[in-house]
């Protein structure tokens, strides 16, 4: 039983770390409809930019952590109004690719300013633990529930009360009518980039803290991180927190029991596949993963 | 007029034409110069080596392919500059048999195959060999075209399937050898034949030849493996194989894995309180861990198994001899073993370059045939001698060196036994 | 000028829309681009630049192939690195086994094919992103089946590709013709480049008659496609399999060309990057997805050749500059994506288009 709790405290951090990274993806594919293949550079830069301020700067920690966010906000911004509006109204797949160009652009870029070793955040949660019974659960794994926690209320609530969170919502299901509102598109755009910049340093920091560091492979875990916002549904935060859990409990579960006892038979390292497996039986059920807004179809 | 510039085939050809100059312009390459048609320099005598591609009578140049951007970076930046530093000495020497200039031609191949063999045709025409080629994959991508060119390649590679090869210069004990001097440590120290021995791999080649040293020592040695988790490149959680390897009560574990990972698969071990004793690999090391958050528990657990001297022990001739240099043609260099291991690797070219250039023939042929005339690899301690020969005499050391983390030494590691040979690894055959 | 109105290129005839080749300059312009092909390898004997357009070839016949998929019928996928991974392997057995290449290549394209079919039905079920993020399971799956299946594939230590490339006495390993011997990478630069105009007349000839249309009608709106009386089954799935037996295709060619493959060479990035060149060039056009592989195999080799003379750039690793050459190719790489993307979204091939139709109303274009 202690094993069992212990390995569901872990797939749930992680969940709440592939959630966190999932709600920056939701956020742009929610008001633009683009799949942003850069979030995990987004990642990479926001984690550089704390090492930059903690560091280098010697600033406080936390205080970094919110000067990072302005920094990525503005970063956000300026990515859109630069590059992504001259491609409003282009095929989805073109502005895929020009987020994946992106992403070559920035994590490369972060490695000609910040180098190839890994460095460290400044995080004051390093490996300290807390003991619940037998369990030993990390301070950073408490951190990452809660702030995924905190995140995703705020969100709930930006959208649900705030004037441009309502007129976010507008644009998404229909920007042509939301423009005759007077909703300014371009602002919505701007901001759901900004936001994802804000989140990423939020899912950065809590990557790179707990005595990992920072490099440019810190990035890698957006690919991880797709099952999980496939299966909660593209547009939906709610959704990708649900499906950030499940994928996350589902990987380290099946490592902690299927791959020790049945790794000769399914192969091994079957974690590795296990979400993608969940993912595909679910989104044979609800093609629209869980909480996915149903396409209606017309002729 | 209009008919030429308005029919099709009339733009086609022109574009064919402009393609034709840009494939021309591309084809001689940026130096200018190409080495082929290069002619003597006028104070050739007879007997000195004839020019051929590579080499154009005054300078001799050898290839580099490397990750020199992306995340593999951080092993081959270190590396490369570590070639650099040995061939800059050498130049300050006068060069090659106090000749010839000795030059590095780098390639990024960002640790990609496909990228591996196109970047060894840009430049194989420009090389005489290849200095360093990194990591098992890449090597494995460009050898059968090693084989069909007849050149020749350093590996930066420990694996053990490079020792038969005819094109191949590889330098350091294989990791099995390190599993099997570790293992053999462990016995004569903390553990016995009746510790429970575990292992933790990275499910790929590199885990595969770690592996394959730890069960040669276990039928050596007399212990069993009781475990062997295994992960892959990229696992965000390690939750899942740690608790594998605390229910086998696990004592020792052998980790094979690389930076990224084993920095997280420590912390989450620490996390959980759960404190074997770690025996590292010597790609699992970096030298930032020993300043972190992990520091006391790596120090407290870990052992490291590589080769050589601690960094800056003077006592030992190639790691005295190697810092002087380091510090006059690279100041900023941080201490780091994969530097150490690419000027160890550089002086192996070295000494094949000087023998060709002794027997008058840096021709490819020629190359193969000076390193097959070499009787021994010397590295005055930076990595074990290396008995050479034709491709069936080599003999590759057994020696490797155990380390403990110690954040106030340079490396961060501290030696605890340098450079021995167990009996069980001098067992080991290579075929 | 008026007398030659009947030679010009305005089509008169509905049957003329419907041809191979359209006119009597575009005969021409293909009978230049085989004597182009015929003595490229000869002038150019480099191996750099032939190995460079081998693998662009092999990547087209991939990435045409992918074009049929997503281009034509609309069905985006990122499984495409599995079924090369699958060509790959099929030519690994041939190669233990001395199938004759001719065989082996029809047998990889055959066991493509089938497995590409059995993935339709999902794309029944799923749309747009969504059916993106399965075929990327797909990957996933691949990559593990690759990992385990140890006697064949050599487990994640990879293993030597031998498959025979030889068409009766030709082997284009080491080609002997009229009396001359031609390297590896000239024998491998024909062989692709004809394969590739084979695969683009195939694909050519399917995309301008009735299954063509057929796709293109799923593609643009499936539910009024499957209400005028095409079948949505049979063309999806279709589309599936014909897309992964070029895949499977051009996977064997990849492997046998490098001589060893590993498991982990068949990831996501190699699906993006086929996706990146049917984008790039041009969805829905053969001609886009060939220039699109030589754009994205080339044009970082062609930056290569250029960035070392920038001014602030070292060009060495250890050199003084602001940024290292080898990281700023990386970088121009990307925004050469963003920009040429951010003026022209619809491809190389729409830029191609559109310089020829400057050029047929010269000089009254506007």
């Amino acid at each position: 039983m202690t094993k069992f709790l212990q390995l569901l405290s872990s797939g749930v951090a992680l969940g709440a770390i592939y959630a966190l990274v999932c709600l920056g993806f939701v956020i742009i594919y929610k008001a633009t409809g683009v799949i942003n293949f850069a979030q995990g550079a987004f990642v990479v830069v926001g984690a550089f930019l704390v090492f930059n301020f903690t560091q280098t700067w010697g600033l406080p920690f936390y205080p970094s952590i919110l000067l990072a966010m302005a920094v990525m906000a503005v970063i956000g911004v300026v990515v859109e109004r630069l590059i992504l509006r001259r491609m409003v109204g282009q095929p989805v797949f073109a502005v895929i690719l020009v987020t994946f160009g992106l992403l070559i652009v920035m994590e490369h870029g972060a490695n000609a300013i910040w180098g190839y070793t890994l460095l460290p955040v400044g995080d004051p949660w390093g490996l300290r633990t807390v003991a619940l019974g037998d369990v030993m659960v990390r301070v950073i794994d408490l951190w990452r529930v809660t702030l995924g926690a905190v995140v995703l209320g705020a969100f709930f609530l930006f959208f649900r009360y705030s004037r441009m969170g309502v007129a976010m919502r507008a644009t998404a299901f229909d920007a042509e009518a939301a423009i005759a509102q007077g909703i300014s598109a371009r602002r919505v755009f701007a901001l759901s980039w900004a936001i994802a910049g804000v989140v990423a340093v939020v899912a950065g920091v809590l990557l790179a803290g707990g005595g990992r560091g920072v490099d440019v492979s810190l990035g890698f875990i957006a690919l991880r991180a797709l099952p999980a916002m496939i299966l909660g549904g593209l547009d939906s935060p709610g959704g990708s927190v649900v499906g950030g859990l499940i994928i996350g409990v589902t990987e380290v579960m099946t490592a902690g029991y299927i791959n020790p006892a049945y790794g000769d038979i399914v192969g091994q390292n079957f974690h590795v596949v296990m979400p993608y497996i969940v993912m595909i039986l679910i989104m044979m059920v609800r093609p629209y993963g869980l909480f996915g807004t149903k396409e209606v179809v017309r002729i | 007029m209009h008919q030429l510039t308005r029919s099709l085939p009339g733009r086609l050809l022109a574009a064919m034409f402009a393609l034709a100059l840009l494939a021309a312009a591309c084809g001689n390459g940026d130096d200018g110069d190409d080495t082929t048609q290069a002619t003597p320099s006028p104070d050739a005598t007879p007997g000195e080596p004839e020019p051929v591609p590579g080499f154009d009578g005054t300078t001799i140049r050898v290839g580099v392919v490397t990750p020199l951007s992306g995340p593999a970076a951080i092993i081959g930046l270190p590396l490369t500059a570590g070639n650099r530093v040995w061939f800059e000495h050498v130049n300050a020497q006068g060069g090659i048999a106090g000749r010839y200039r000795i030059e590095m031609v780098e390639a990024d191949n960002q640790y990609i195959a496909d990228e591996t063999i196109t970047q060894y045709n840009r430049i194989k025409s420009d090389v005489v060999m290849f200095a360093q080629i990194l990591g098992t994959p890449p090597t494995q991508a460009v050898l059968p075209l090693l084989r069909q060119d007849n050149i020749v390649a350093s590996p930066a590679s420990l694996d053990a399937d490079w020792v038969r090869e005819q094109n191949l210069l590889p330098i350091g004990g294989p990791y099995q050898i390190q599993m099997i001097n570790g293992a053999d440590y462990y016995l004569r120290t903390e553990g016995s034949t009746d510790s429970v021995i575990c292992a933790m791999i990275q499910d790929d080649p590199y885990g595969a030849a770690g592996l394959e040293g730890l069960e040669f020592a276990a039928g050596e040695l007399g212990f069993e493996i009781t475990t062997v988790a295994r992960y892959t490149a990229g696992d965000q959680d390690f939750t899942g194989q740690l608790s594998q390897l605390r229910d086998n009560n696990c004592e020792a574990v052998f980790l094979v894995a690389i930076p990224s990972d084993s920095v997280r698969i420590w912390g989450a071990a620490a996390t959980l309180g759960y404190a074997p004793r770690w025996l590292g690999q010597s790609p699992t090391w970096l030298t930032a861990f020993a300043g972190g958050d992990l520091a006391p528990y790596l120090e407290e657990n870990l052992w490291i198994i590589a080769e050589g001297a601690e960094w800056g022990d003077e006592s030992v001739p190639g790691m005295a001899e190697m810092i002087e240099h380091q510090e006059q043609y690279a100041p900023d260099q941080e201490p780091d073993i994969y530097f150490v291991f690419g000027y160890a690797q550089a002086r192996a070219v070295t000494a094949v370059l000087e023998r060709a250039v002794e027997l008058g023939d840096l021709s490819r042929e020629g190359i193969i045939a000076a390193m097959n005339d070499l009787d021994r690899l010397e590295f005055e301690g930076l990595s074990g001698d290396y008995p050479w020969g034709p491709p069936e005499e080599r003999d590759p050391p057994r020696e490797s060196s155990i380390f403990g983390v110690n954040a106030d030494r340079p490396a961060g590691l501290e030696g605890l036994e340098i450079n021995f040979a167990s009996d069980a690894a001098r067992a080991f055959e290579f075929d | 000028m008026a007398l030659r109105l009947r030679n010009t290129r305005l089509t008169l005839r509905y049957e003329d829309d419907l041809r191979l080749f359209r006119s009597y300059h575009m005969r021409v312009a293909m009978a230049a681009l085989v004597i182009g092909f015929a003595l490229f390898p000869i002038v150019f004997n480099n191996d750099f630049w032939l190995s460079v357009l081998t693998f662009a070839g092999i990547y087209a016949i991939g990435a045409i192939g992918l074009n049929l998929l997503s281009g034509y019928t609309g069905q985006v996928s990122l499984g495409h690195a599995f079924f090369l991974g699958v060509g790959a392997y099929t030519a690994v057995w041939a190669g233990r086994n001395e199938v004759p290449f001719l065989a082996w290549l029809l047998l990889a394209a055959v066991v493509g094919g089938l497995l590409g079919a059995a993935i339709g039905p999902f794309a029944l079920r799923l749309r747009g992103v969504y059916l993106v993020i399965i075929t990327l399971g797909l990957v996933f799956v691949g990559l593990h089946l690759f990992r385990n299946w140890t006697s064949l594939t050599g487990g994640g230590a990879g293993t030597a590709v031998l498959a025979g490339v030889s068409i009766g006495p030709l082997d284009f390993n080491r080609l002997e013709l009229l009396g001359s011997t031609f390297t590896r990478n000239q024998g491998w630069f024909w062989l692709v480049w004809a394969l590739v105009a084979v695969a683009a007349l195939l694909a050519k000839n399917m995309a301008r008659t009735r299954p063509g249309r057929a796709m293109q009608a799923v593609r643009d709106r499936d539910v009024a496609a499957s209400v005028i009386g095409v079948s949505l089954v049979r063309y999806k799935v279709a589309a599936f399999a014909v897309s992964s037996m070029y895949a499977a295709a051009a996977g064997g060619l990849l492997g046998t060309f490098r001589q060893f493959v590993a498991p982990q060479q068949w990831d996501l990035l190699l699906s993006i990057e086929f996706i990146a060149i049917i984008i790039l060039g041009g969805l829905g056009t053969i001609f886009g997805a060939i220039l699109g592989a030589v754009f994205i195999r080339g044009v970082g080799n062609l930056v290569e050749q250029f960035s070392h003379h920038l001014p602030f750039v070292a060009g060495t690793a250890a050199g003084d500059g602001v940024i290292t050459v080898f990281a700023l190719n990386q970088i121009i790489y990307g925004l050469l994506i963003i920009l040429f993307l951010v003026f022209e979204p619809l491809g190389l091939a729409a830029l191609w288009l559109r310089l020829k139709a400057y050029f047929k109303a010269w000089p009254f274009s506007y």
